[in-house]
């Protein structure tokens, strides 16, 4: 079993620091953790009940020795809080702060030193834990007031960044798509990014996992780790801390091009890591392959009742490295009586504004074995488009197992158009641009 | 060899250009034909030397890390003479050891190749375009070491210029094979811990053959302590 289970599905947790208000993070986090489904003990030697649960005063006094213990008192109590779990926990979230992010370097060789001796694995310190949808388990001191949890899914979100990993689950739940774990882990003294991998790659319940980084501790075994995951599911990396200063007194003009960034950034790429560039880019990413699987090739069709849009559409493919191949001429000679004179017949292929719903359709089962990736942009201001559009697209999208993604305008049934899609597995992306990177985290955009 | 080299030369960081020279032709890896001239010996310098000109002299010192920046290169010397001015000059030099003279190589499309020690993710290889391509753009790609021929294959198509090396607007194309022979060389070489840092900039690509036209090379101070490979280490 994997050390890393006790830490997301746990029978039993202990709360060290429980309050009895939410004035407190103890007490957000007890309030929240009134919605696990396993045993729940509240340590506070100061209430007998904490919001209709038995206190105990102390983690000796506990009845049981529990699967996860999550400490949030002051830094300098620690060490002896961590202590006095010998055989009382197998895993512990440490919340606190305190620690070597702001010098305490020695604290917190201390607490692993520790948990070491105890055999105990630490997450943290300084971090916000972990949300598993699945076991109604979350160590977050954020009120569900304050921010809403996502919906349960497929997608697991890893970040080194507590901050980010809440904009995440805004994120996520505009995105209508779902959450399968997610975990913050802060100082990464025990637990890092490569074992949460390990663990991931052999979960069942994530498709897909999302990891922002700010730095790795231990380069090789990231690689390592990073490169097993995704051989498993889709992974996507995204770094900050982009900078390209060289390494420091460098004697050699390698040395000097050598950014942190630079390398990092090749070698993601020599074993095939899937990197984004920024924030939005690893949304519209992770949206499509929570909905769709990743397929070869590079060949895209664009269809759209929108010039402009589709040539839009257009450049950003070419942005991307995607091929917006031209029409087969076989397909051509087919086409061409089927759609009224001053349809463009190319790629991207134009139906304009008289389009009608079948007219999608008609294109994309002549295309369908000629690409590798679809893009429908419909703009809803014309009269063609109505509800039928999305029976259509789902009999294509069950007869071909290629990506397909769309972009539908802001208008009047728009909104309607856009939640019948998605539910049909069709990711939806308010601007051409943003559905073509959507669609490149489907497909293998060529090398160079 | 590598390894008989550093063993050889126990105690010394810095090497000077001829001595990484020695080693890399040692390797198999090809560098002009060159005769190193040290200060005490220039006295003695016979204006008969067994190079054929035209010459490049160049300042040899374990001190100066750019040889440019203190004029301490001259190219084209054409007979006995004018090596003979070129040679003082140099060693006029402050810091200046010796003196290389090496046989004027012919123009070839110049890429550099170089390796670190990363201070995350340890030995490093990096390939890139050199002149212009690698100062004004940083046209340069890396990839964790050692490589194979295939890997490395992989690492020279990353860089933006790699058009150039199959033969660019009339240009021919290079002899890439000699070109992965060297990048998996020193590969190889930094992969070993005993180095920190190796620089073979620029080196001279030919439709046939390349050739290494200067060369750096930092050796580890802890030699000897060949650095575990980390890739499995930290599971408790």
């Amino acid at each position: 079993m994997n050390p890393l289970e006790s830490l997301f599905n746990p029978k039993s947790i202990s709360l060290i620091g429980a309050a009895h208000t939410e004035a407190k993070f103890g007490g957000i986090i007890l309030k929240n953790l009134l919605r696990f489904k396993g045993k729940v003990y509240p340590v506070n030697p100061n209430y007998t009940y904490l919001m209709g649960l038995k206190a105990y005063p102390s983690v000796e006094k506990l009845p049981e020795s529990v699967d996860l213990s999550i400490i949030i008192r002051p830094a300098p109590q620690v060490p002896e809080i961590l202590k006095a779990h010998k055989d009382k926990a197998k895993c512990v979230i440490i919340i606190s702060s305190g620690f070597a992010e702001i010098g305490e370097k020695n604290r917190q060789d201390e607490i692993l030193h520790i948990a070491r001796e105890l055999n105990i694995r630490i997450l943290g310190p300084n971090c916000i834990g972990i949300y598993n949808p699945y076991q109604r388990l979350d160590t977050l001191f954020l009120s569900y007031e304050r921010l809403k949890r996502p919906k349960k899914g497929n997608i697991a979100v890893v970040s080194q960044s507590g901050a980010i990993l809440s904009c995440l689950f805004g994120a996520i739940r505009k995105t209508n798509i779902g959450l399968s774990r997610a975990i913050h882990y802060g100082n990464a003294v025990d637990i890092d990014e490569s074992d949460i991998y390990e663990y991931l790659a052999n979960n069942d319940e994530t498709r897909v996992v999302i990891s922002y980084i700010e730095s790795v501790k231990e380069g090789r075994k990231f690689i390592d780790r990073a490169r097993l995951l995704s051989e498993k599911k889709p992974l996507l990396i995204l770094k900050s801390g982009k900078s390209s200063r060289g390494q420091v007194a460098a004697y050699s003009h390698t040395g000097r091009l050598a950014g942190r960034y630079e390398v990092f950034h090749s070698i993601l790429r020599q074993f095939n890591i899937k990197e984004v560039e920024d924030f939005d880019e690893l949304m519209d990413a992770a949206k499509a392959i929570s909905y769709q699987k990743p397929s070869p090739g590079q060949r895209v069709l664009i269809l759209t009742n929108g010039g402009g849009s589709g040539v839009l559409a257009a450049d950003e493919c070419m942005r991307q490295k995607l091929e917006v191949a031209p029409l087969p001429e076989k397909s051509l000679k087919i086409l061409k009586p089927l759609f009224p004179s001053f349809c463009v017949l190319n790629n991207p292929l134009d139906l304009t504004a008289h389009a009608r719903d079948e007219d999608y359709l008609t294109a994309l089962h002549e295309l369908k074995e000629d690409y590798d990736g679809f893009i429908v942009i419909s703009l809803t201001g014309v009269t063609g488009i109505t509800e039928r559009f999305i029976d259509l697209l789902k009999d294509f999208k069950t007869n071909t197992p290629k990506p397909i993604v769309s972009h539908i305008a802001y208008d009047s049934i728009s909104r309607k158009l856009t939640l019948l899609l998605e539910k049909i597995g069709i990711p939806v992306y308010p601007s051409p641009e943003r559905a073509v990177r959507g669609l490149k985290a489907l497909l293998n955009p060529s090398p160079c | 060899m590598l390894k008989d080299f550093i063993e050889k030369n126990k105690g010394k960081t810095v090497f000077l250009e001829h001595e990484v020279k020695g080693l890399l032709k040692e390797a198999g890896i090809s560098v002009p034909k060159g005769l190193f001239v040290s200060k005490e010996m220039a006295e003695q310098l016979s204006t008969r030397v067994d190079l054929s000109y035209p010459l490049v002299a160049k300042v040899s010192s374990t001190k100066i890390s750019s040889k440019s920046n203190v004029q301490g290169v001259r190219i084209g010397l054409k007979n006995a003479c004018e090596l003979k001015k070129a040679v003082t000059e140099l060693l006029q030099i402050k810091d200046a050891e010796g003196v290389l003279l090496e046989e004027m190589a012919p123009q070839g499309l110049e890429v550099i190749v170089g390796g670190i020690e990363d201070e995350l993710f340890g030995p490093v290889v990096m390939f890139g375009l050199g002149g212009i391509f690698v100062e004004l753009f940083k046209d340069v790609a890396f990839a964790l070491a050692p490589l194979t021929e295939e890997e490395a294959l992989w690492l020279i198509k990353q860089v933006k210029g790699y058009q150039l090396l199959e033969g660019y607007r009339g240009r021919p194309s290079v002899d890439k094979e000699t070109l992965l022979k060297i990048i998996v060389t020193i590969s190889t070489f930094i992969a070993t811990g005993l180095i920190k840092e190796i620089d073979l900039n620029p080196i001279a690509l030919y439709p046939e053959g390349a050739m290494v036209l200067d060369a750096k090379m930092l050796v580890n101070a802890q030699i000897g302590n060949l650095r575990p490979n980390n890739g499995n280490t930290n599971s408790p």
